[in-house]
């Protein structure tokens, strides 16, 4: 068995790379908030650098509820998570070169932590502005907090949370990562 | 290779079995419910919920001052837009711009809407309109629907036949309705065919700026003029006029103008005068570039017509024009080509008041004369050049052809029909399907609502050959004209952008002030669900302190850039009520010279808190 990556899996890791580090311009995850008034929706879109969506006209209702106003600023990890992929591709394209199997196990190990970090990030986010509400709001609604992933339902407004583009292009990247140790373990 | 084959093979066997066992060919054949024919009047006009009109109606509202618009076929009143009138639903002629374009007056009488076209054809960007009642021109944005300017027009009263827009919008004539001295000037009406003069004004629209302009003026003899139209294609530079009064008579116009047996309709060309006006062929009068027809001539020609002529109308071909004797009950059809023939041959039968009068004959084509129609005013025409007439005192309207003359198809319509409009009927290119008939009488026919009654609106289908009236609608005074545009060609914004040039907007909370210079005090504030915010700095930013005497100026940016999202600001007591759609900045100027304490409030609903969203003026009294 050779400790040295198989042709076809550096391949595989090259593409994987490539798909990772553009991942950094399409949009990650979103919700889209539907209300008798807003047939067409609001959209909250993240990108790892920048959100996107109808955020001002989401804040003015929020202020309703006495949620805290979004921005761009009330989430720093906008400003470091395109260097966090951007760094990790660059591990994938150092692991291609080096067709080292142990530095592969390894970036899926990191891979699995950050994307269970990343999963946290989120759910910590909804926690903190679905419970962290002005008492004195015009509105009084208990706190809530709204899935990852799925339905929701707070006022007049159902919510659906989704994953985008960008999170599927890093599904991708995971599964050809696995597959390329895979192969090379089948030999 | 085979495998390619195998597969393909295998998917058409599979559509083709699907076809077989799943399609349904009941569809094929005649469907009966779709039929057009079959449909009901009601079902003709019943535009679903969801789905939208297919023409925009832009009927003048006459001396209400505004503009009424309507959707067509569904005949559903849409909005009202204020142009030469106050209105307090919009807060139009409070806030400084609107009650600056107003200038000070505080009605009109608004007539003859028409649409900026491009290559003869309406282009959906700008509507202009008339004040009849204090001789203005006004021009309304249509991505806004709202008015950007009005001019007062010097030297000329009543500018009823206008507006009429060249083929390019390069011109929109004003013709007056009531002659005056120039420059308003007292004179004895027994001088009146020597000191008066019916003054037309050549308008020009800068749509850079979205600014009304005077490009010159004509003093035409001291008669009244009526109705007017641009030619079109082989005949755009030129347009015609129907004028009355040609007896010049000072008083009991009833039975003094209507001696005449023929009065006349002039033909100008615009092109000629826009060369004498380059080459200085004019006077300078009250600060207008003046022409006077009987010292630069050889553009404007008199037509002999049927006295008390009303309308004259140039064929979507631009080839012939229709004058209708108000009372001579006849259509004469009348042919550019002719007349050009005529003018460069000079074969004239003498002058009139310095213009060269035209043969009749020489310019006549055919009399249209359906057999008991009377009173005919307005010709609007369908995509197949046929010729639509409305009949005051028969009240119909009757169908017939301008190429022989020959009455097709006449429709009641209740009662006295003054103008008509067709779809797109005064363009190149009519589009045919629908007439409404804008009736001065609605006798009988809706609710009463006590000695007043509504006027009305009919529309009739000409989808089919007979013309049928499907659908009826009560109006406020007064529908004296209107023109109806495909829904297409109008493109509207929802939310005014952001504008940061602009040194009166505050887009944000921060930014909120209010300054004091000497005894004027500036606000600078915000509207948004459901606050008002002057001055975030301050224990109450939803107050403005001024002292008796203050010269008050409050800018307010609604900073819901949200649609529907429209809110307004009024001062309880102060006569004072402004409106400011999502992201627009509005200014209201005012002097604290009532002292005391003013609630301000939100006028226009905009969310469940709205009732909350007030504030106060304090005008601390002189001691
Ligand atoms: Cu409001």
């Amino acid at each position: 068995m050779s400790r040295k990556l198989t042709k076809q899996s550096t391949i595989l890791l090259v593409i994987s790379g490539i798909l990772l580090s553009s991942s950094i311009f399409f949009p990650w995850w979103g919700m889209k908030f539907i209300a008798p008034q807003y047939p067409e929706g609001l959209n909250i879109i993240v990108y790892p650098y920048k959100m996107q969506g109808e955020i001002e006209i989401i804040n003015g209702l929020n202020h309703y509820i006495g949620m805290k106003p979004f921005s761009e600023e009330s989430f720093p990890e906008l400003k470091y998570l395109p260097y966090i992929i951007g760094g990790m591709s660059l591990l994938i394209f150092l692991t291609a070169i080096l067709r080292s199997k142990k530095l592969l196990l390894i970036l899926i190990l990191l891979f699995t932590v950050g994307g269970l970090l990343g999963l946290y990030d989120i759910h910590r986010w909804l926690v903190d502005f679905g419970t962290d509400l002005d008492p004195s709001a015009p509105i009084e609604l208990d706190p809530f907090v709204p899935p990852i992933l799925g339905e929701n339902r707070i006022a007049n407004f159902i919510t659906h949370s989704y994953f985008s583009y960008g999170s599927f292009l890093i599904g991708i990247t995971f599964v050809l990562m696995v597959f390329s140790l895979w192969r090379v373990r089948k030999k | 290779m085979k495998k390619i084959v195998t597969a393909i093979s295998g998917v058409v066997i599979g559509f083709l079995l699907a076809t077989v066992f799943f399609a349904d060919f009941t569809d094929i054949g005649p469907k009966s419910v779709a039929d057009s024919n079959e449909k009901s009047n009601s079902e003709k006009v019943y535009v679903p919920f969801g789905e939208k009109d297919e023409y925009y109606l832009f009927a003048s509202g006459g001396h209400s001052g505004q503009m009424f618009i309507y959707g067509v076929p569904s005949m559903r009143h849409i909005r009202t837009v204020p142009v030469f009138s106050q209105d307090s639903a919009t807060g139009y002629g409070w806030d400084k711009e609107t009650k600056e374009m107003l200038g000070g007056y505080t009605w009109g009488d608004l007539h003859h809407p028409a649409f900026s076209e491009t290559d003869g054809d309406y282009d959906g960007k700008y509507m202009f309109a008339t004040d009849v009642g204090n001789s203005r021109a006004a021009v309304m944005n249509l991505e806004t629907f709202t008015v950007k300017d009005i001019i007062s027009i010097p030297n000329t009263s009543g500018p009823h036949c206008a507006m009429f827009v060249t083929e390019n919008t390069e011109y929109m004539f004003l013709p007056t309705r009531f002659a005056v001295p120039i420059g308003h000037k007292y004179e004895p009406l027994d001088d009146y065919s020597e000191k008066y003069r019916g003054v037309m004004s050549a308008v020009t629209f800068d749509e850079k700026n979205e600014k009304l302009g005077i490009a010159y003026q004509i003093a035409l003899p001291p008669w009244s003029y009526d109705l007017s139209d641009a030619g079109k294609k082989m005949s755009k530079d030129w347009a015609v006029i129907t004028t009355y009064n040609t007896e010049e008579a000072t008083t009991n116009l009833e039975i003094n103008a209507s001696q005449a047996d023929r009065d006349f309709i002039l033909l100008f060309n615009w092109k000629e005068i826009e060369k004498m006006v380059e080459n200085g062929q004019y006077d300078e009068v009250e600060g207008q570039k003046m022409i006077f027809p009987e010292k630069h001539k050889g553009a404007m020609y008199l037509i002999p017509v049927a006295k008390s002529p009303h309308g004259v109308d140039v064929t979507p071909d631009g080839t012939r024009f229709i004058a209708s004797g108000k009372l001579a009950p006849a259509m004469t059809v009348f042919s550019f080509e002719k007349a050009f023939k005529a003018i460069e041959n000079k074969e004239f039968a003498g002058e009139r008041n310095g213009i060269p009068i035209l043969n009749y004959e020489s310019v006549m084509e055919r009399e249209a004369n359906p057999e008991n129609a009377l009173g005919p005013l307005h010709t609007q025409f369908d995509d197949e050049g046929m010729a639509y007439t409305t009949m005051f005192i028969s009240s119909e309207i009757v169908k017939w052809d301008p190429n022989t003359g020959e009455t097709l198809d006449r429709v009641p319509v209740q009662y006295s029909p003054g103008h008509s409009v067709a779809a797109e009927g005064d363009t190149v290119s009519p589009d045919g399907k629908y007439i409404v008939a804008l009736n001065k009488i609605a006798k009988d026919s809706f609710l009463s609502v006590g000695p007043s009654h509504p006027e009305s609106m009919q529309l009739i289908d000409l989808s089919q050959e007979k013309m049928e009236v499907i659908q009826t609608a009560p109006v406020n005074p007064e529908p004296h004209y209107a023109q109806m545009i495909k829904a297409d060609k109008i493109n509207t914004i929802t939310v005014y952008p952001k504008d940061e040039a602009n040194p009166n907007a505050v887009y944000s909370l921060e930014d909120t002030r209010i300054e004091r210079k000497g005894n004027e005090v500036h606000a600078y504030g915000i509207a948004m669900r459901s606050k008002f915010v002057f001055d975030v700095n301050t224990e109450r930013p939803d107050v403005i302190e001024v002292n008796e005497g203050d010269k008050v100026t409050i800018h307010l940016t609604n900073i819901d850039l949200d649609q529907d999202i429209t809110h307004g600001f009024a001062i309880n007591g102060y006569d004072l009520n402004i409106e400011i759609q999502p992201g627009q900045t509005n200014t209201v100027e005012f002097v604290a010279d009532k002292a005391g304490t003013f609630p301000v409030y939100c006028t226009n609903f905009c969310s469940a808190l709205h009732q909350e969203m007030t504030g106060y003026l304090l005008v601390k009294p002189k001691n």
